[in-house]
């Protein structure tokens, strides 16, 4: 019944990658080496890719370089603009703001890996698990989904960091809670797909139990999905972060996060408008390079992806 | 098809009144007024303070499922939402806020879906093109341009062209001024204040439904149907506009009216920066006044948002696909 | 002769892609004549659509095209899209593979018709729309006009594709191309799709050019054969000589490797050693030189154009077939092998050109068949849906008995096929054989044992080392993300068979599939479909079962592929003793394969019996419809036999209703008087013995 259909026809081939590795077993390339390739070829990602090493190294380095501490105040400086001392200017309590913004963006980088590994897995187990075994098991989930999709989760977000003091693995702990259950209804509808495989339906007639078939099977299949859900998720967490530390919900002083920063320094935009450039900078590199990542990342595992090769 | 609409309406009353209640208990639990009269100079009487909380029913020291009780009679009987620590109404808030944060937010919400799908389209049949990349760069940058910098940069550079021209262009404070009057002076000091924050909202939201159009028309751009149609003597633009885009909006259209509610946070920040006394800024006051009440009110319009932007998904693709139509 | 309608010169299509410029189509030449039909043979990847798509100007702009494609005179390639999009859907309309997503599935069909007739025709809508039903009467459509403002998917797959002849006879245009047009249809529905196909031709006066894989369909309908490989036409000829006297290797071996269902089991398939080249930087020489059993040495230097071959059938050809009349023929006979003419008759110098492979024996058949051990037993199996209307509005309706009081048994060493219609419940009886549920009221006896009486996982994973099952697509039923280690390993871990066993055993199985043990570390996506498909059965045999059930299990693979697959699952119930219970719809692959043969008809056999004596003695009115819309790969015999095409599709079998199943489509029916055909509508036939046949039972009250 299914003739298997010639390749390059208009909306006929399925995956280049599967054809062309189908149809030459001497001459392979693997997925990995395809996706790095056309990963490589997007510009805009290799810059977005470079920028967020630089900022990473940023984040782990700058205090080495940097001369001051980002909760030392001087109080022969206060409240100027860049230096060659405060290479990024001091606020009105004398903080280096250089110092400030390397210590921000850790927080603001912690935060966001941290939520992101958490909910994906999170995710990925809730999702693909409640498609494989259907019924009631997944009903029950749905509803949880469904239901956290009507609270508010932002007002949650708020109530509940507003009590926790401003600490930010407390902060992360909240952001997942509230982040998980989107991503996880992408997972769950990319699963059930998945779940009609036949090599699933052959799992399972062989015996092999549903758990290990979620592990080995499903979650495996959704391996590109997820490291765009990662990649996005850093994104959504910074800007979150960012959202509720601007509102006074977030990291509370002394700590600072780059979204506590940027709210200190759009009180004072007129009078020292270093005080939020720098930050704001920070924050949109961090934000636009992952972006640019993830888009790499969405093109390269396109299947539809038409960017490469020439006739 | 009626019938099938009324439950799912039902399921979501269900599951607004559940998610509702339960803020209830979470903002009674987290939320402290007492505190609001901590440090006080001179300091409030303590039966001062527990008069004024009993009397908007928020005082920790009656017992919680009473207060509740009497919450829940308020709102199912007399559709009354409470007052604030103040005494303010919150029925008298919302009233007037909705209006502030719709103007605002509808009007963001057609101008985004307009030019997403038009750049959507536009893109979609010249894949790969300079313009195309040109489109996809730029949307990327927006879209994750964070909404407090985006709203702040806009600010100063309106700032700028007002000190430039010497006259007040844009206000970059408040939904309206007080002292103008008439109908079109009315109508352009509304613009004037409108157009920084929706500036705001266009800018960091068009680009997700320009994303979501691209992909969608691709897909059907890549169909049998859209290769029959062309075989049928169609050239490549008309099969695009004839049947490619046709099935592309469903989809779409389910997307924006999901995106709705999401808006009215998202406005939470733009609000709260352009002084607009909307929905999103008495989010953030409520918090801030630990005004139980008020946030319980704000978690079940956030509710609300969500089921209408679902219930006009459901209908939207009801309309729009015969498959599902004619089941 | 007069001038050629449609004349394609040296047309070269290539694509990029990341592992260099695939050249999918490499100097293709034909002539077309009006009124005339040129078949398109080939297997995937071959280039034949894309020759196609070529002629329609509807390839994706990345494609590079060059050569010259003349339509009356005119050349067509370098037309921009607005002057091509005048020719398409008015001189030459196409009909495509899939009918069930070719038609816009938001709007209406008369919707769409009208919309081709009113790309070309300046006429008023209402004369649009009356032409639109005249279309949809000529196509047999009843109703038509209610009909017109149903929506696709309120049509089946076989209607779906009348309304794209429709569409495509809707501007009469002078060439219609059909792109494996009855590919995705059941063979029913096949042989009405081809007479409705021949209907517009005969009523447009159009030529016609037949893609298909299925030289049964070429035979049945075309003039003259172009045969494509790697890209290339390798052989051109009148039907009759391509059939009769072909004298490239690769046609010859195409015609060798298919199984047919006029000839009794027994006489082993012809497999074409290896995979088609990939179309990337070929190596100069002939490109099916790896795979030909003649091939020499200067085979290697220089590729073989397409010249002219004698046009001769061979005395033994016109001794048996007949003196065949001459034909008027677009095509000379030509081939494209430096050896061509040392060939005849399928043979060079006195030899077969592919020797014919041992198959060893069945030591089994030997004992009679009652005095085997039965390994697999259904006793009024059934299975009930609920029916559920509505993509979003889910209500029931009533329900579909998908299966409904199926028995049979399975002897140690014998192959059981069922076949059907799509629909008629097959799939569903083998998916709760292999769940392993206790069955709705019957029974099932796996090995002795009754899954009624498991009561524990563990139980039930015991039973599972005795039943396996080989997938139909081989592409999805092994998970690309392991290695071919752990994919054939896996079976034997989930019955907890100790490590170094398994080891052991998954070079052994690799051996013993025909795949090289050195390669147990690869992923899939290094194997050809062939390759794949014995991996998955290596995976099946791990744990020594009695029985495998096989889901189509070579539907999915080239011609050349299939025949491999097909001896090796011979082989392997040979050397084992297996027992094969094998679903499938190819009539031909069933007759080679099976032992005994079960047809399957809403949800219930209608004819049971030994393969040999149910096809050539068919009793059902269904089996027989069935036999004969098996087409040929045989001119002659395809072009003068009987032919008994059903009316209508196959019915949904909700209803219970009362009466023989198959009453809606019965040709016999219609043939009885009034009190035999009121038995037909109020009796359930029985499945019974034949006066005559032991082992031949079929349901039918008046045969």
């Amino acid at each position: 019944m299914t003739e298997v259909r010639d390749p390059h026809v208009v909306g006929g081939i399925d995956d280049p990658a599967a054809v062309l590795v189908d149809a030459a077993p001497r001459r392979r390339l693997s997925k990995r080496r395809l996706y790095l390739r056309r990963f490589l070829r997007n510009r805009p990602a290799v810059a977005g890719a470079v920028i967020f090493v630089l900022l990473v190294l940023f984040a782990l380095l700058g205090n080495v370089i940097g001369s001051y501490d980002y909760l030392a105040t001087d109080f022969v400086n206060i409240a100027t603009g860049p230096t060659a001392d405060h290479w990024f200017g001091t606020n009105q309590a004398g903080n280096d703001l250089y110092a400030q913004t390397v210590h921000g963006l850790q927080r603001s980088l912690a935060i966001a890996l941290i939520v992101s590994v958490l909910s994906t897995i999170i995710s990925a187990l809730v999702g693909a698990s409640a498609a494989y075994f259907g019924g009631l098991y997944e009903r029950g989930w749905l509803l949880v989904i469904h239901f956290l999709m009507v609270v508010p989760t932002f007002l949650l977000l708020a109530l509940l960091s507003n009590s926790s003091g401003g600490d930010w693995r407390v902060i992360a702990l909240i952001l997942t809670l509230t982040s998980w259950f989107y991503a996880a209804r992408t997972i769950w509808t990319m699963s059930l797909s998945l779940r009609e495989r036949d090599f699933v339906t052959a799992a399972r007639f062989m015996g092999v139990p549903g758990i290990k078939i979620v592990v080995r099977h499903i979650i495996p299949g959704l391996s590109s999905l997820l490291i765009l859900q990662f990649t996005l998720g850093v994104v959504g967490t910074v800007m979150a972060e960012t959202g509720l530390s601007f509102l006074g919900f977030g990291v509370k002083a002394p700590d600072v996060s780059l979204g506590s920063l940027i709210s200190e320094g759009a009180d004072q935009v007129s009078s020292s408008p270093w005080l939020f450039y720098f930050p704001a900078a920070t924050l949109t590199l961090l934000t636009v390079s992952m972006a640019l990542i993830a888009d790499g990342l969405r093109d390269a595992i396109d299947p539809n992806s038409a960017s490469g090769g020439t006739a | 098809m009626v019938r099938y609409l009324g439950r799912r309406l039902v399921g979501w009353l269900v599951m607004i009144f559940v998610a509702t209640n339960l803020t209830y208990f979470l903002a009674s639990f987290y939320l402290d007024p007492r505190s609001n009269y901590a440090g006080r100079r001179p300091p409030v009487p303590e039966e001062t303070i527990n008069a004024t909380l009993s009397a908007a029913n928020i005082n920790d020291q009656d017992p919680i499922l009473s207060r509740w009780w009497h919450w829940l009679e308020g709102v199912v009987a007399h559709w009354n939402w409470g007052t604030s620590p103040i005494g303010d109404s919150v029925n008298g808030q919302i009233g007037f806020r909705i209006w502030v944060s719709a103007e605002l937010v509808l009007g963001a919400t057609i101008l985004v879906t307009l030019l997403g799908v038009a750049l959507g389209v536009y893109t979609a049949a010249r894949q790969y093109s300079a313009a195309d990349r040109v489109a996809q760069g730029s949307s990327i940058i927006t879209l994750n341009i964070p909404v407090v910098v985006a709203a702040l940069v806009v600010v100063i550079l309106a700032i700028k062209v007002n000190q430039a021209t010497g006259s007040t262009i844009f206000y970059v404070v408040g939904s309206q001024s007080l002292d103008v009057h008439g109908f079109l002076p009315v109508l352009l000091d509304r613009l004037q204040h409108l157009i920084l924050p929706t500036i705001v909202l266009v800018l960091t939201g068009y680009a997700s439904v320009h994303f979501l159009q691209r992909t969608l028309l691709l897909d059907s751009l890549g169909t049998d149907y859209v290769r029959t149609a062309r075989a049928k003597g169609l050239t490549r633009q008309q099969a695009i506009r004839r049947h490619a885009l046709r099935t592309s909006l469903i989809p779409t259209a389910t997307n924006v009216a999901f995106s709705i509610p999401a808006l009215f946070t998202g406005a939470v920040l733009t609000e709260s920066i352009f002084g607009w006394q909307g929905m999103g800024q008495y989010f953030a006051t409520t918090l801030r006044t630990n005004d139980i009440n008020g946030v319980v009110a704000v978690a079940a319009f956030g509710a609300a948002m969500t089921a209408i932007g679902a219930m006009l998904a459901d209908i939207a693709v009801v309309v729009l696909d015969p498959r599902v139509r004619l089941g | 002769m007069s001038d050629p309608l449609l004349s394609v010169r040296d047309l070269k299509v290539s694509f990029p892609s990341e592992a260099g410029r695939v050249d999918a189509v490499r100097g293709v030449s034909f002539d077309l004549h009006p009124g005339k039909t040129l078949g398109i043979v080939g297997e995937s990847g071959s280039g034949k659509s894309v020759t196609s798509l070529a002629v329609m100007g509807l390839l994706s702009e990345s494609a590079r095209v060059e050569g010259s494609v003349r339509l009356g005179g005119r050349e067509l390639l370098g037309l921009s899209d607005k002057d091509m999009s005048g020719i398409r859907g008015k001189d030459v309309a196409m009909v495509f593979q899939d009918p069930l997503s070719s038609l816009t599935p938001v709007f209406p069909i008369g919707r769409q018709i009208v919309e081709a007739i009113r790309i070309h025709q300046d006429v008023s809508p209402k004369a649009a729309a009356d032409r639109a039903i005249d279309l949809l009467r000529l196509v047999g459509i009843p109703r038509p006009e209610t009909r017109l403002k149903a929506f696709p998917h309120e049509f089946s797959g076989g209607m779906r594709q009348r309304v794209m002849i429709a569409m495509a006879m809707a501007n009469d245009p002078k060439l219609i191309i059909a792109d494996e047009p009855t590919t995705a249809l059941d063979v029913t529905i096949q042989a009405q799709i081809l007479e409705v196909l021949k209907t517009a031709q005969a009523e447009t006066g159009a030529a016609v050019i037949m893609i298909t894989h299925d030289l049964g369909v070429v035979a049945g309908s075309a003039d003259d054969v172009l045969v494509m490989y790697a890209g290339r036409a390798v052989e051109t000829a009148p039907v009759n000589e391509a059939f009769y006297a072909p004298r490239m290797p690769y046609t010859i071996g195409l015609l060798e490797a298919i199984p047919r269902v006029d000839t009794p089991r027994g006489r082993p398939l012809v497999p074409i050693a290896g995979n088609p080249p990939l179309l990337i930087d070929l190596p100069p020489g002939c490109p099916y030189v790896a795979r030909c059993p003649i091939a020499i040495d200067a085979c290697r230097e220089k590729e073989p154009d397409l010249l002219p071959v004698a046009s001769d059938l061979g005395a033994r050809v016109v001794a048996e077939v007949g003196e065949v009349p001459g034909q008027d023929s677009d095509l000379d006979h030509r081939a494209a092998c430096i050896r061509a003419h040392e060939i005849a008759d399928r043979r060079i110098g006195g030899q077969p050109v592919y020797p014919v492979p041992e198959v060893p024996e069945n030591r089994l058949a030997a004992v009679p068949r009652e005095e085997r051990p039965t390994v697999l037993e259904a006793r009024n199996l059934r299975k009930e849906f609920p029916l559920v209307r509505g993509a979003v509005l889910k209500r029931k309706v009533g329900t579909v008995h998908a299966v409904d009081g199926v028995s049979f048994d399975i002897r140690q060493g014998e192959t059981l096929a069922i076949v059907g219609e799509s629909g008629s419940g097959k799939t569903t009886t083998l998916l709760e054989i292999m769940n392993l549920s206790a069955p709705e009221g019957g029974d099932l006896i796996v090995g002795g044992v009754s899954t009624a009486s498991l009561s524990k996982a563990r139980e039930q994973r015991a039973l599972r080392r005795d039943l396996q099952m080989v997938f139909q697509d081989p592409a999805s039923a092994i998970d690309p993300r392991l290695t071919v280690f752990d994919i054939i390993a896996e079976p034997m871990q989930a019955i907890g068979t100790p490590k170094d066993e398994v080891d052991a055993r998954v070079s052994e199985l690799m051996e013993l599939v025909g795949l090289d043990p050195a390669q147990i570390d690869r992923f899939p996506a290094a194997f050809s479909g062939g390759q794949r498909q014995r991996i998955g059965i290596a995976r099946a045999l791990s744990t020594n079962p009695k029985v495998v059930v096989l889901d189509e299990p070579v539907s999915a693979l080239d011609v050349s592929i299939q025949a491999g697959v097909i001896n090796l699952l011979d082989e392997l119930k040979a050397k084992l003793g297996l027992s094969y219970l094998f679903v499938a719809h190819d009539l031909s692959v069933v007759r080679h394969l099976a032992d005994r043969v079960a047809v399957m008809y809403l949800g219930a056999f209608v004819e049971h019996g030994d393969v040999d004596t149910v096809f050539d003695d068919p009793r059902h009115p269904y089996t027989q419809a069935l036999i004969s819309a098996i087409p040929l790969p045989d001119p002659i015999k395809e072009r003068t036999r009987e032919r008994v095409v059903l009316r209508g599709d196959l019915p949904s079998p909700t209803d219970q209703a009362t009466g023989c199943r198959f009453v809606s489509r019965c040709p016999l029916h219609l043939t009885l008087d009034s009190s035999q055909q009121q038995k037909c509508r109020e009796v359930v036939p029985e499945l019974t013995r034949g006066s005559d046949q032991a082992d031949h039972l079929h349901a039918c009250h008046f045969r």
